[in-house]
C-alpha cells in the first residue's frame, strides 16, 4: 500500500474490496457477492439500491461484521476485519459502527433512554459520559419527552428515531441503514431520512442506506446499484 | 445486572408468579422434610436419645422394643461375651395414664437398670431421677413436676405407681407416644400393677457398653456371633432398622426426588419460554455487539435471583410452620436442612437453565437483517 493509499484508507469510513461471498446450500453454491468494489468517504451518504436478492443486505452485513466474506479485503475506518474471529467481529460491531435494521431495532422492556444506554452496557460502561450522551441524543432526535416510554408506547417513527439514536451511541465511523422507512408512511418516511442526513453530516459520520424506496435517492450523496451480486457499472 | 435487572422490574407480575411459585415449592419441600423428621423423631428418638451404645434384641422381637423379650439364658450369654463392659436391663411397654387430673390416656414407659445405660443421654430441664417414682419426660408431652399415675383395675389399683416428672429430654418419644423414662424397679412396679399376675418381669432388650478398645460395631458382631437368639444392633442401626422407619424414608425421598424433578423443570421450562419469547431482542443486541456470554450471564442472573427469592419465600413461610406441633410431630427448623435444599434447588436451577442458556449461545446476529431471531 502507498502513502496516498494509506492516507485514503484513512480518509475511507469503508472500503471493500473483491468481496466475494458464496453459500452452500445442500450441493448448491449460490454466490451473494461477485467481486464487488465498495469505498464510503468518512462523511458519505450512500444509497445502495437494488432488487430483492440482488446481495444488498450481504453486502451491508459484511460492511457491518455481521458477516465474513468468502474472500476479499474489507476496510472499516482504517481496520481490516474480514479476517476478525467471531469475538473480534462482535466487539467491532460494538465499538465501530451502528445499525438501524429494518423490523427489530429495540429492546421491548427497555424504555427509549435504556436503548441508548444497552450499547453503554455491553460496551465501553462509560456511566455518566453515556447517560449525558444519550440525553443529548433523545433531545437532538426530539424524543426528550419520550426517554421514560417503552417502545409499545412510541409510534413507528419514534422507534426508528430511538433505532437512530442507538446507532450513534458508540459515536460510530459507519452506520448502516437496512430499509428504514420501509414500515413508515411516505410523509414520516420523508421525516425521518432528512433526520437521518441531518444526524450524519452534523457529525461527519458515514453512512450506507440500503433501500427500495427511491425517495431515498434524493437524501443520499450518492446512489449505488447492485444486482446479481455486482456492483452495477 | 442492567438488562436482568431491567427485564425483570418490567415483567414483575411474570416473574413474581415465578418466584411465588418456586417459594411455594420450597415451603413445601421443608415442610414436607420437617413432617419426616418429625415422623422419624416420634418413632424412635427415643432410641435415638438412650444411653446404651449397644442394644440387644432378641430375634424373635423383630427389632421392636415391645415384642422384644430376652430370657435370662440369652441374657447370661450376653454378659459373658469378651468385650462387655456393662450390662443392664431395659423394658418399654405402654400404659394407661393419667397425668394431673386429666382424662386418661397412653404413654410408654422405658424402664433402665443402671443411669448411664438407657436413660436420655441428655436433658433439656431438671434433673435425673433419684428414686422409682421420679421420672424424665419427653419434652413435647411433660412438664416439670407433673403427676402420672399408672391407670390400673382391681386390687392393685391403690398401689398403682405414681411418677413424678423431674427431667425432661428432647425428642424422646418412642412410637409417637408421649414418654417417660423411669429406674427399674419404677418400671417394675408399673408392669405388676397393669398386670398384676406377672411373676417376674423381663427385660425387652439388654443395653450393653463395650470395654475401651472395642468399637460398638466389634461388640455387636461378637454378640450376634455368641448366640442364634440375639439381635445386637449399634443405637444408630436400632433406631434406623426399627420396623417402618426405612419405608417411612423411602416414601419421602421419592416425594423428595419429585420436587427436584418439578423446580427445576419449571424455572428451566421458564426461561426457555421466556427466551423464545425475546429471540428478537437477544438477536439485535448480538447484532450491536453484546457478546453471547454477556447473556448468557444476565440469564444466570435471573435464575438465581428467581431461585433465591422463591428460597427466601419459603424459608418466610416455614419458619413460622416450627414454632408450632402438628399433634404430636414437632416441626423443626432444620439450618442444615434448609442449607441443603437451598443451595441444592440453586444448582438445580442454573442447571435447568443450561438449554436456555445453550440456545442463547445458539443465536446469530445475521438473523437481525432478516427481522428473524429464530433461535
Amino acid at each position: 500500500m502507498t502513502l496516498v493509499e494509506s492516507i485514503d484508507t484513512a480518509r475511507n469510513a469503508l472500503e471493500m474490496r473483491g468481496i466475494t461471498k458464496i453459500y452452500t446450500v445442500a450441493d448448491d453454491v449460490v454466490v451473494a457477492l461477485d467481486h464487488v468494489d465498495l469505498t464510503v468517504a468518512s462523511d458519505e451518504i450512500v444509497a445502495l439500491v437494488g432488487p430483492s436478492g440482488s446481495g444488498k443486505t450481504t453486502l451491508c452485513s459484511i460492511a457491518g461484521g455481521l458477516l465474513s466474506p468468502t474472500d476479499g479485503s474489507v476496510v472499516v475506518a482504517g481496520k481490516e476485519i474480514s479476517d476478525y474471529s467471531g469475538r473480534q467481529l462482535t466487539e467491532f460491531r460494538r465499538d465501530s459502527v451502528g445499525f438501524v435494521f429494518q423490523t427489530v431495532n429495540l429492546i421491548p422492556f427497555l424504555t427509549a433512554r435504556e436503548n441508548l444506554l444497552v450499547v453503554d452496557e455491553i460496551g465501553r460502561r462509560l456511566g455518566r459520559v453515556a447517560r449525558d450522551r444519550a440525553d443529548q441524543l433523545l433531545e437532538e432526535l426530539g424524543l426528550a419527552d419520550r426517554a421514560a416510554n417503552l417502545p409499545a408506547q412510541l409510534s413507528g417513527g419514534q422507534k426508528q428515531r430511538v433505532a437512530i439514536g442507538r446507532a450513534l451511541m458508540n459515536d460510530p465511523s459507519l452506520v448502516l441503514f437496512d430499509e428504514p422507512t420501509s414500515a413508515l408512511d411516505s410523509n414520516l418516511g420523508d421525516q425521518v431520512v432528512h433526520l437521518i442526513r441531518n444526524e450524519m453530516k452534523a457529525r461527519g459520520t458515514a453512512a450506507i442506506i440500503v433501500t427500495h424506496d427511491d425517495r431515498i435517492t434524493h437524501y443520499a450523496d450518492r446512489t449505488v446499484h447492485i444486482e446479481d451480486g455486482r456492483i452495477a457499472k | 445486572m442492567f438488562l436482568a435487572l431491567h427485564e425483570m422490574s418490567r415483567a414483575r407480575v411474570r416473574f413474581g408468579m415465578l418466584i411465588g411459585a418456586v417459594g411455594l415449592l420450597v415451603f413445601l419441600i421443608l415442610t414436607q422434610q420437617a413432617i419426616e423428621g418429625g415422623l422419624i423423631t416420634g418413632f424412635v428418638g427415643a432410641l435415638r436419645q438412650q444411653s446404651a451404645p449397644v442394644l440387644v434384641y432378641s430375634v424373635d422381637g423383630q427389632r421392636t422394643l415391645q415384642g422384644s423379650v430376652i430370657n435370662p439364658g440369652l441374657e447370661a450369654k450376653i454378659r459373658g461375651v469378651n468385650g462387655v463392659a456393662q450390662a443392664g436391663w431395659i423394658g418399654q411397654s405402654t400404659f394407661t395414664v393419667r397425668v394431673g387430673g386429666a382424662t386418661e390416656s397412653d404413654a410408654a414407659l422405658i424402664g433402665y437398670q443402671h443411669p448411664g445405660l438407657g436413660d436420655p443421654s441428655r436433658l433439656s430441664a431438671g434433673r435425673r431421677p433419684v428414686g422409682p417414682a421420679e421420672a424424665v419426660g419427653s419434652a413435647a408431652d411433660f412438664a416439670i413436676g407433673s403427676k402420672v399415675r399408672i391407670v390400673a383395675s382391681g386390687p392393685a389399683a391403690p398401689t398403682a405407681p405414681v411418677f413424678t416428672v423431674v427431667g425432661l429430654a428432647k425428642d424422646a418419644q418412642i412410637q409417637v407416644t408421649p414418654t417417660l423414662f423411669v429406674p427399674w424397679a419404677g418400671y417394675e412396679a408399673a408392669v405388676k400393677a397393669a398386670n398384676p399376675d406377672a411373676t417376674i418381669v423381663l427385660p425387652s432388650v439388654i443395653a450393653v457398653r463395650p470395654v475401651p478398645g472395642v468399637a460398638d460395631t466389634e461388640l455387636v458382631d461378637r454378640i450376634n456371633a455368641a448366640s442364634a437368639d440375639a439381635d445386637a444392633l449399634t443405637r444408630a442401626q436400632a433406631a434406623s432398622d426399627t420396623p417402618g422407619v426405612a419405608q417411612v424414608q423411602q416414601s419421602f425421598q421419592l416425594i423428595f426426588l419429585l420436587y427436584g424433578l418439578v423446580v427445576p423443570l419449571v424455572t428451566g421450562l421458564f426461561f426457555l419460554i421466556i427466551t423464545f419469547q425475546k429471540a428478537a431482542a437477544l438477536t439485535l443486541l448480538r447484532a450491536i455487539g453484546a457478546r453471547s456470554s454477556a447473556l448468557v450471564r444476565s440469564l444466570l442472573i435471573q435464575v438465581v435471583l428467581v431461585v433465591g427469592g422463591g428460597i427466601v419465600i419459603g424459608i418466610a413461610l416455614f419458619a413460622p410452620l416450627t414454632l408450632v406441633s402438628l399433634g404430636a410431630i414437632t416441626i423443626r427448623f432444620d439450618p442444615g436442612a434448609v442449607l441443603f435444599w437451598s443451595v441444592g434447588l440453586l444448582v438445580l436451577g442454573v442447571a435447568s437453565a443450561l438449554v436456555a442458556a445453550r440456545r442463547v449461545l445458539a443465536i446469530d446476529p445475521l438473523e437481525a437483517t432478516t427481522g428473524g431471531g429464530g433461535l
